[in-house]
């Protein structure tokens, strides 16, 4: 049965055929439909304020666009989407859409928890219009099990002003980024800002140096122990804070932000603050070392395999992927498209800053390491941390990650 | 009684139940859980983390109970006896006690960055340059920088209960003492403390159950970084439970926990049961 609130929340979106038809009609279709209205709950992490518009918007497309469907949504702050899936498992009270970290693939995926898309997904042939990344991030264990919502991944901000008066060219390789940060560097600014906060976001910012370098978390303890030793010299060298083993990716920001760091490394959700920013900056690909690499980010739209209402909210899914849809939504979010057949679309076709970020997607790698990637990727955390903290050296925090990475990955 | 078996005991052996079945995130749906009776209980036992947990804990919470308790001590000396603003001081003092943990934790973790953090300005300010340091993020100096700050938290709790054990003690003793010309020093040794034993063993015990089982103002301040530095016991579970979605193992190191309250638990309600049967010291 709809509740009270979801009948308010028919009328009101009826409102407009009801405009033209009459009140009498409204009435008369809200009466006849309403049996057959499915209720979707739906859980997100987008709490902030300036997310509620382009949200609100959004539902209310699908509610007017996708017949007989209200959605019911919930919000948690970001760590606690994960947590509240899981609780909500064992009571049995799982929403029936999410939208979740691409990361969080990792936990639910392979658990029975998500919903199989694959025959859908195969039945709707979009497969193609997105970025690899992004839709590979989606694929877990040969099964299709969620849709991309939108993506990000991490560059290379500048303080333009900074490097024009120091004289250095924006980095494109490891070494020239040695040496510019070191060359940026005086007094209380450091030449280069980064986050190796012990939590997924450091490893976030991480993961692109040992991908760099050559490696991957399989080889941890030979190209661990290369892009470890990199960041070392950094410290060493002072051109990176020890302090940045407490900072968030908004801290790094701030830093930025306050002319106290030359260079951040960050994501394009970043700009609408830099917009404010007094002082001009610019963004390029993060430098490169034996490879280009840089980190996924962004969210992926599941379904829960329990849920009542399996058809109706595949349509709410594919319903959102129509351009007229998404490209509002992603605009009023600040985030970049999932799909290539946005790309002209939207602030990102015009905006250089996006472009950059939008030109990086394609060599964007998801972070796909199976269920037990939650204990690989504090092992790296704690392995990053010993060594900026001075408490290891690069080889021996490579060697032990490493081990513990191994135990919790495939090789079990 | 029934209030204790749904909000008590129901948790407690859905806990243990738990603890001796392969629980983990997927499981939970299919209803596939699986016993296997004391493997968790090894699992957890042959995690060196878990060790090192049991460690900082321990230092954690005999660093805290020690220096509260000395600096609670102090201060209700302090307070026995009457001084101009003494109760406005003394109700100030509490808001530390008041204030939740998290906030607590915020606090701390702004006062002592090193950067724009409060205490490293003042150091710095008044020539004492090598006291300011990066506390919290050198794996060195974290766990004393969360030591510093829980005992903040606590010491207004210590000194509101030996405050209230100081008024107890009949002031006609320490006349009668100080007629038969005791010094200051042998009124406290010989009279206070003794006769302060019973409070401030209960004080000890509360605070060793409280301390013990501190989660927020670490994990606000540290998260249990840098490295493990501060990756006190509850914070090993939460990690086990919510990080890695392993319930089993996470309720079987939970119960592990809950060793240390307990036998403090047990060993102060037997004292308190010897004390009734035998009343030492308080009834002079």
């Amino acid at each position: 049965m709809p509740y009270p609130v979801d009948r308010r929340a028919f009328l009101r979106t009826a409102g407009a055929a009801a405009a033209a038809l009459g009140p009498g009609a409204a009435v008369t279709s809200c009466g006849s439909e309403e049996p057959s209205t499915a209720t979707l709950t739906w859980w997100d992490y987008f709490t902030l304020d300036n997310f509620q518009p382009g949200m609100n918007r959004l539902i209310k497309d699908i509610e007017a666009g996708v017949p007989d469907v209200r959605i019911e949504r919930r919000t948690f702050p970001f760590a606690e989407l994960d947590r509240q899936i899981a609780l909500a498992a064992i009571s049995g009270n799982l929403p029936d859409i999410a939208i979740v970290d691409n990361v969080a693939m990792n936990t639910l995926a392979g658990r029975d928890l998500l919903a199989d898309l694959t025959d859908r997904a195969e039945k709707w042939g979009q497969a193609d219009q997105y970025y690899k990344g992004p839709w590979d991030g989606c694929q877990v264990g040969g099964k299709t099990l969620g849709i991309p919502n939108n993506s990000n991944c991490l560059a290379l901000y500048y303080n333009a002003g900074m490097l024009e008066s120091a004289g250095v060219e924006p980095p494109t390789t490891w070494d020239e980024l040695a040496s510019a940060a070191q060359r940026l560097t005086s007094g209380d600014r450091y030449g280069l800002a980064l986050s190796a906060i012990k939590t997924e976001e450091g490893v976030f910012q991480f993961l692109p140096f040992l991908w760099q370098a050559g490696g991957d978390l399989d080889t941890f303890t030979t190209y661990g122990a290369t892009a470890l030793s990199f960041l070392d010299d950094l410290i060493a060298k002072g051109s990176l804070s020890e302090q940045c083993v407490g900072w968030t990716q908004q801290d790094v920001n701030t830093r930025f932000l306050n002319q106290r760091a030359a260079m951040q490394i960050n994501g394009p959700w970043q700009i609408p603050a830099l917009k404010a920013a007094d002082f001009d900056w610019n963004v390029v690909a993060l430098p490169r070392d034996r490879q280009a690499a840089t980190c996924l980010g962004g969210e992926n739209w599941v379904l829960m395999a329990n849920s009542k209402h399996l058809d109706k909210g595949w349509e709410v899914l594919q319903y959102t992927q129509r351009p007229s849809v998404l490209v509002p939504y992603l605009v009023a979010f600040g985030e970049l498209p999932a799909r290539k057949d946005l790309a002209d679309q939207g602030t990102w076709a015009s905006d250089p800053a996006l472009r950059l970020f939008l030109s990086q997607l394609p060599l964007a790698r998801p972070r796909q390491y199976g269920a037990r990637y939650a204990e690989a990727s504090q092992a790296v955390a704690e392995a990053e941390q010993a060594v900026l903290t001075g408490s290891a050296s690069p080889s021996a925090a490579a060697r032990t990650a490493a081990a513990k990475i191994d135990k919790a990955l495939g090789k079990q | 009684m029934a209030f204790l078996a749904l909000f008590l005991a129901y948790p407690l052996f859905y806990n243990v139940w738990t603890s001796v079945h392969d629980v983990e995130l997927g499981q939970l749906l299919g209803g596939a859980e699986r016993f296997n009776g004391l493997e968790n209980y090894r699992a957890v036992i042959d995690d060196p983390a878990f060790w090192h947990s049991v460690r900082l804990s321990l230092i954690f919470t005999l660093g805290s109970l020690l220096l509260q308790f000395a600096i609670g001590f102090a201060l209700a000396l302090l307070f026995a006896r009457p001084f101009p603003l003494g109760g406005l001081l003394r109700s100030l003092l509490l808001v530390a006690w008041l204030l939740p943990p998290v906030v607590s934790g915020t606090l701390f973790r702004w006062l002592l960055d090193a950067e724009s953090g409060a205490y490293n300005a003042l150091f710095r300010a008044v020539g004492l340059d090598p006291l300011s340091h990066d506390w919290l993020t050198d794996p060195a100096t974290s766990m004393a920088g969360v030591i510093f700050a829980n005992i903040w938290v606590g010491v207004p709790f210590n000194m509101l209960l030996l405050l209230v054990g100081l008024h107890t003690i009949d002031p006609e003793l320490h006349e009668a003492a100080a007629v038969d010309g005791a010094s200051a020093w042998q009124r406290f040794s010989l009279i206070t403390l003794p006769l302060m034993r019973p409070v401030s063993v209960t004080v000890l015990l509360l605070g060793l159950v409280y301390t013990f089982k501190v989660f927020d103002l670490i994990f606000v301040m540290t998260g249990g970084g840098p490295v493990d530095a501060t990756r006190v016991l509850s914070l090993y579970v939460y990690e086990v439970f919510f990080t890695f979605f392993r319930f089993g193992q996470g309720a079987a190191a939970g119960l592990l926990l809950l060793v240390v309250p307990l036998l403090a638990g047990v060993f102060y309600v037997r004292r308190l049961r010897q004390e009734q049967e035998a009343p030492t010291g308080g009834a002079v």
